[in-house]
């Protein structure tokens, strides 16, 4: 009966084992791929310089690079405001509204909903009647992607909060928005700003939702009312094209997206790490 | 002896009508402490917060009756409660310091009755610190985060925190049920000095405390008020079986 008690616990631990360790080679492979390939176009020219036309040798991402950051900071400037409102009144003045509760299974339904959907939405009710791409519609979709996520995560870190801080403040005589404003978002501050950035991170790496909205530009542009270039649209262009330098720099595009997300992701763990810490 | 509040006929039903308190009729005397006492579930803790109307926090509770606080009945709807909270302050039974400093902690109530001064804030936090034995402990680290305080520590902050704001009634709700026989002793001594200022109202679960500290004494059963007196007649020569029963620790 021991005896086999203990195979049974070798065989199960060696499966675990072998899962986890086929998982990890692939995940490790693609990124050991990125960075292979990515740090040799890695120059200072891919960072400063625009694009030179096809087949000129030279020439960087700059544009991608300054409209990805440009087009996911106005999607977080629109996307973490309603976020953050959206999530405090499911978990503060809504709470126990049934409207709530189905805020709040949509929410989880959104945020596995396929990007690309989220992209043909925006393409119909902004591209289509305004008749061109833009920046902005390309911010609003990653807004889109991103609210629920924020959402969510506040709901979660507000309820996290125990009723009776909040008890202890109204019986100082603090009114509701004091005790949410003073109280419970800085107990839940941490949380809040875990959600942020994991959101951010989130759409940091979207090219579906982008493709039919902020489409792409050759050129570098600031102007959100226009077509902008993004590193992920960049790099499915670049990749598909038939040069040897648009390859190499689809790698260098590769590894600065990877390398973003991987910061922002490395910044929220830890940020939820020191939470519970404290 | 003057009333300081007068629950008159009180009937309380939490959501759903459930009647939880039963025609409940009390005096709590000025700059006396009284000390609900009773079995879990028989409504000592949800009258006390009929005092300060913490129930409205909830929707769908419902009072009927009078309570009189400095004669103005207090369940009337154009009170409001923002005022009523000021004067009538509470404790909980878990310490719940606000995530921030000491000083912040004290300050919070002060600076919602706009008091910005920060000279006179200064002065009404370390009085307040003072007078909850907390001082000495704290002065060097007013402006680290009350979390790393110790349990019987935070609980006297709360206190600190509670009186800063001077009220006229403050209400405890098992206040030492969370610590240590040590820190329970400290804020059982504090509440004896504090009703020279403030009427005290104590939910307590330990017969020793309430007959320790209170000067009258209620004994509950399943929602109703079965015996109010002086704290030593209770103790020693109570009119009813039922709350000779419970203090002698027949049932409970």
């Amino acid at each position: 009966m021991n005896t086999k008690r203990k195979l049974i616990n070798v065989v199960a631990l060696t499966l675990c084992f072998l899962t986890a360790l086929w998982g990890l080679f692939w995940l490790f492979f693609i990124i050991f791929d990125v960075l292979r390939h990515g740090i040799l176009a890695l120059t200072p020219s891919l960072l400063l310089k625009d694009p030179t036309p096809p087949g000129i040798p030279g020439g960087g991402l700059r544009h991608a690079i300054v409209g990805h950051l440009l087009i996911t900071f106005c999607a977080t400037l629109i996307g973490v405001p309603i976020g953050i409102l959206g999530g405090t009144f499911l978990a503060e003045y809504g709470r126990g509204y049934k409207i709530s509760k189905l805020i709040s299974s949509l929410a989880d339904i959104m945020i596995s909903v396929p990007a690309i959907i989220v992209g043909a939405f925006v393409y119909a009710i902004l591209v289509k009647p305004l008749g061109h791409f833009s920046g902005w519609a390309g911010s609003i979709a990653l807004a889109i992607i991103m609210i629920p996520v924020i959402m969510r995560t506040t709901e979660n870190m507000l309820s996290l909060i125990p009723w009776t801080l909040r008890e202890a403040a109204f019986a100082l005589g603090a009114p509701y928005y004091k005790v949410i404003i003073q109280i419970v978002y800085r107990g839940a501050s941490t949380g809040i700003l875990t959600g942020i950035i994991l959101g951010v991170a989130r759409v940091t790496g979207e090219a579906a939702p982008l493709l039919f909205t902020s489409f792409n530009n050759a050129y570098f542009s600031l102007n959100m009312n226009q077509p902008i270039a993004s590193l992920t649209i960049t790099i499915f262009q670049y990749a598909m094209g038939p040069y040897e330098d648009w390859h190499v720099q689809a790698w260098g595009a590769s590894l600065i997206i990877t390398s973003l997300i991987l910061f922002l992701t490395l910044i929220g763990k830890s940020l939820i790490k020191r939470g519970f810490k404290d | 002896m003057t009333i300081e509040i007068e629950v008159k006929n009180l009937n309380f039903y939490y959501t759903g009508n459930i009647l939880v308190l039963k025609n409940i009729n009390i005096p709590i005397y000025k700059n006396k402490i009284t000390a609900l006492i009773g079995p879990s579930g028989c409504g000592k803790t949800t009258l006390l917060r009929c005092f300060n109307r913490m129930h409205d926090l909830y929707p769908g509770n419902r009072y009927e009756g009078e309570i009189l606080f400095q004669g103005k009945n207090i369940l009337s709807k154009t009170v409001d409660l923002i005022e009523l909270r000021a004067k009538i302050g509470m404790v909980f039974q878990k310490p719940t310091p606000f995530p921030m400093s000491i000083f912040d902690n004290i300050a919070y109530g002060l600076r919602l009755r706009n008091i910005k001064n920060k000279k006179e804030l200064k002065e009404r936090v370390e009085k307040a610190l003072i007078e909850a034995a907390l001082w000495d402990e704290v002065k060097d680290k007013l402006y680290s985060s009350a979390m790393g305080l110790s349990g019987g520590q935070q609980q006297r902050l709360c206190i600190a925190r509670a009186i800063a704001v001077e009220p006229e009634v403050l209400l405890f709700d098992e206040p030492t049920s969370a610590l240590d026989p040590i820190s329970t002793g400290k804020i059982e001594d504090l509440i004896v000095q504090l009703k020279n200022k403030i009427t005290i109202v104590i939910v307590t679960h330990n017969m020793q405390q309430a007959a320790r500290i209170s000067d009258y004494t209620a004994f509950m059963y399943l929602g109703e008020l079965i015996e109010f007196g002086p704290t030593e007649k209770i103790f020693t020569n109570p009119d009813y079986k039922l709350t000779e029963d419970y203090i002698t620790g027949r049932f409970g």
